[in-house]
């Protein structure tokens, strides 16, 4: 009994540390550094009738990426939601996407 | 003066696209278009190009629909135009959707030319999203955002 008690506890410690690690390479910044599409290709515009550009920026789902994870600027990724939601009305672009 | 003549010389550039029922015949879409022309040209502005994306799948339906015929309209003018043309649009009982925007401001007309209207195929494949420019790594892989949550998968 003694022994289960014991291996039991190191488990958890070893689990425990492990995700630690994990946080640690989270935080310090192994994530790539991610730019703003438009910012980078002067020649690159916002479009709602280019369905082929906006796709990258909406979820399988349909929903729209947040900027966190697209990388895009305040200022382009306000441009690329109004420009989704406009190619919504025209139904080029789902509303929503319902999964199986 | 001067400037006052000046600006009233300068035209807005919109453009207008429109849904029309996909059982619609080439000659109706044909007259809907000389319709627009003629709203266009009696009201002070100048007509530059129709295109005509084709009979495309919608993305859900409209008007009980699967599909509709895409209609761009291209031209000069102002905004009480725009207004006429959407007043216009909203009475036609084969269009079913519309989106006017603007594109530029203070257009010189003599600018700009008016150009052959085009007209598209349409979609090549409709079984697919995206008019079948379906991507593989569509979504979170092109960002490698493994924390959004479960929306995405």
């Amino acid at each position: 009994m003694r022994e289960t008690k014991k291996s039991g506890n190191g488990e958890r410690g070893e689990r425990g540390n492990g995700d630690m690690d994990g946080d640690e390479k989270r935080g310090r910044g192994f994530a790539r550094k991610k730019v703003c599409r438009f910012c980078a290709d002067k020649n690159a515009r916002v479009d709602y009738k280019d369905q082929a550009t906006l796709k990258y920026f909406v979820t399988e789902r349909g929903k729209i990426i947040p900027r966190r994870i697209s990388g895009n600027c305040a200022k382009h990724q306000r441009s690329v939601a109004k420009a989704i939601k406009q190619a919504r009305g025209l139904a080029l672009i789902p509303y929503l996407v319902l999964q199986g | 003066m001067t400037e006052a003549v000046k600006s009233a010389a300068k035209l807005r550039e919109y453009e207008t696209v429109f849904l029309v029922k996909p059982d619609l015949t080439d000659d109706a879409v044909e007259k809907l278009k000389e319709r627009i022309r003629g709203i266009v040209n009696r009201d002070g502005g100048k007509f530059l190009r129709f295109t005509i994306w084709g009979k495309k799948k919608t993305m859900y339906p409209v008007a009980k629909q699967p599909r509709a015929i895409y209609v761009h309209a291209h031209y000069l003018g102002g905004s009480a135009l725009v207004a006429e043309i959407e007043r216009n649009l909203r009475n036609f009982d084969e269009v079913s959707r519309f989106l006017s925007k603007r594109l530029a401001e203070d257009i010189d007309p003599e600018t700009r030319q008016p150009q052959e209207d085009l007209k598209l195929a349409g979609d090549v494949d409709d079984n697919k999203p995206f008019g079948g420019a379906e991507r593989e790594d569509f979504g979170r892989d092109e960002f490698g955002a493994d924390d959004f949550g479960g929306d995405v998968a």
